[in-house]
């Protein structure tokens, strides 16, 4: 489970209608609790795509360097990263096999947002199984 | 050295809830051992099956990323810090650069025990492996040509497992071809390429289907054909095909795994308009419009080293393999020049051009085109119809029976030979003068306006344009054409000089 503001689901869309065409990317920040099942985030960390070829399009890398920048920032205030978010340009909010492969830990949210022309389309939120065998859609709970 | 291990957030939960874990290590990859047998939890999460870090796992020893230090051997000093981090990758659906359109590993086909065996050495390489040998099993490429480059393109993707190879060729085996077109032997001189070459590729690979299309590809052809594979190879020696496969490429979507070879010199290139989201070039981005008629002379009349084909149809073949595990730097967007004379490889930049008519941005091309038309090689009208047509005499031409009669019954004729000089060395007509066209001109006080002249070449075509050329210069004396130039000579009167 996710439990998220509207406010920063907000920041979300918009942090991937301004990079339309190309994907977004950036780290969820707060605290994890319920065994590493609840994640609940304060805030949203914008990072750069480092993808370093041409295909940002349909590419999204988050560079071990800004997520470490990420950590070391939050901790200060008892947070960490907790999860991440990108969006799928023209394609739908479902994690690809490629993020299958390229996502860390069971403990973390993944959030996909979907824009459609240029427009914030669907938002979903998946977590890794332990075994990293596939993604489940898990549950939004929005705060204030 | 007692050091700190810095636990990133996502992880703690399998460190007793802990940021931070002292350990005592010397190197980075000690650290890490230390760790994991301290929280046994963690192993799973940072390493793999095969106990290598995951993809994804990055140490950090203080600011250094350790794959650019010495790895897990990276000595740690007293008061170091190390810290574990993921780097996170994603993208939208399954639009890499993989060229089967299978959506998941599983739909991929199983290997028998023989193709383990078989493909044993890409099976070792964690870049191949049993998931990119199964790509390998479930790709279908289509190679437009079995000639030079086709050779060994269709040899390597044979031997390398590729699932199903499509052939397209509608010429015949012939002596000229065995200099490099090492897929055919001499045995099969005579026969239909596409037969001689499925013989010998599945002799190299039986596991493998192969599919033979007896036809040229034309634009009425193209498209249905391209829809059927995953990958479609380059290998035509003219224009008007290589606009054809560039074009029905895009149309269908599909990668273009070009080459092309003249003389001593190659080109290799992936030309495919869906890759990189939509910004690969195509051939038409790199060469709008094709050369005029005639300035680039084929293999056929300006040579080709023999074991040029070999080095460029395999880095074509290099080209599909890497298309169809999805992995590795293609040549997409990058044309590669190679001169074997020098031994020099070159590369350029391509973009895809927002103007081109094909994959541009307001494109109007929209289905197949006439490529004779376009590439100006409709029939024109001969010398003869047009010289008919404005009432001029007819370019006097005599057989090469005919001319062996008259020569024998002791007719004064001189022989013009208009090939160049090394033409000339591998076989002649008796009694000739060799005057090379681009000299005829220039050399026109050579030539005996008294006496009837007979112009050759090896065909019949560049002799034309000699005499053509030298009428234009006021040569008065009678000009007659040998039709068929010295090969027919060979055919009909002495099969001593060879045919080249």
């Amino acid at each position: 489970m996710i439990k998220i503001d509207e406010e920063q689901l907000t920041e979300i869309k918009r942090h991937a209608e301004v990079e339309y065409p190309h994907e977004c990317c950036g780290l969820l920040i707060g605290r994890i609790e319920d065994n590493g099942r609840t994640r609940i985030v304060s805030a949203t960390y914008p990072v750069k795509n480092s993808w370093e070829a041409s295909p940002q399009h349909d590419r999204m890398l988050i560079a071990p360097i800004d997520y470490a920048r990420a950590e070391r920032e939050s901790s200060k205030k008892g947070l960490g990263v907790v999860g991440d978010y990108h969006s799928h340009p023209d394609h739908p909010a479902v994690p690809s096999q490629f993020d299958l492969e390229h996502s860390p830990w069971p403990t973390m949210s993944y959030i996909v947002v979907s824009v459609r022309e240029g427009q914030a389309a669907e938002l979903r939120s998946w977590e890794i199984a332990e075994d990293h065998s596939k993604f489940n859609e898990e549950e939004i709970v929005k705060g204030s | 050295m007692p050091l700190t291990i810095t636990i990133p957030t996502a992880l703690r939960q399998y460190a007793g809830g802990n940021s931070e874990i002292e350990v005592e290590a010397k190197t980075a990859g000690e650290a890490l051992e230390q760790l994991t047998t301290r929280h046994a939890e963690l192993r799973k999460h940072l390493y793999n099956d095969q106990n290598r870090l995951r993809n994804f796992v990055t140490v950090y020893v203080n600011d250094e990323d350790i794959r650019y230090l010495n790895g897990p051997d990276t000595p740690i000093k007293d008061g170091d810090t190390v810290m574990i981090v993921p780097a996170i990758a994603g993208g939208a659906t399954t639009a890499e650069n993989v060229a089967a359109p299978h959506a998941s590993t599983a739909e991929f086909p199983q290997l028998s025990h023989e193709e383990i065996a078989r493909y044993s050495r890409h099976l070792i390489m964690p870049e191949v492996g049993m998931e990119g040998q199964r790509k390998l099993k479930a790709a279908r490429v289509l190679m437009i040509g079995t000639g030079g480059l086709g050779a060994p393109l269709g040899m390597y993707l044979a031997a390398a497992g590729v699932g199903t190879l499509g052939l397209v060729d509608f010429d015949v085996v012939d002596e000229s071809n065995l200099q490099r077109q090492i897929v055919h032997g001499t045995k099969d001189v005579g026969r239909l390429k596409i037969e001689s070459a499925r013989d010998r590729l599945s002799d190299i690979n039986p596991l493998i289907n192969i599919e033979t299309h007896n036809t040229r590809l034309t634009s009425e052809n193209a498209l249905e054909l391209f829809r059927e594979y995953d990958i479609v190879a380059d290998g035509t020696d003219n224009f008007p095909t290589r606009y054809l496969v560039n074009d029905a490429c895009v149309l269908t979507g599909k990668p273009n795994v070009y080459g092309s070879i003249f003389r001593f010199e190659g080109q290799a290139s992936v030309f495919w308009a869906n890759a990189d989201g939509g910004r690969g070039a195509c051939y038409r981005c790199l060469y709008p419009e094709p050369p005029p008629p005639g300035l680039v002379p084929s293999c056929a009349e300006g040579g080709v080293l023999g074991v040029l084909p070999g080095i460029v149809g395999a880095i074509q073949a290099n080209e599909a393999i890497k298309l169809i595990l999805g992995d590795g730097e293609p040549l997409i967007n990058r044309l590669l020049l190679f001169d074997a004379w020098k031994m020099r490889f070159r590369e350029l930049k391509l973009r895809r051009d927002p103007a081109c008519p094909i994959c541009g941005e307001n494109a109007t091309i929209k289905e197949l085109i006439d490529y004779e038309e376009f590439c100006g090689l409709k029939p024109q009208p001969t010398a003869e119809q047009l010289a008919q047509a404005s009432g001029q005499e007819q370019m006097p031409e005599i057989t090469a029976t005919e001319l062996k009669e008259r020569l024998e019954h002791g007719a004064d004729i001189q022989i013009i030979d208009v090939r160049e000089p090394h033409e000339y060395e591998i076989a002649r007509i008796p009694q000739t003068k060799l005057i090379p066209l681009g000299q005829v001109v220039g050399r026109i006080a050579e030539i005996d306006p008294e006496r009837e002249t007979v112009v050759h070449c090896k065909g019949g075509g560049r002799s034309a344009k000699a005499i053509e050329d030298l009428k234009r210069a006021g040569f008065t004396g009678r000009l007659i054409n040998l039709k068929g130039g010295i090969t027919a000579w060979s055919t009909e009167v002495d099969p001593s000089v060879p045919k080249y």
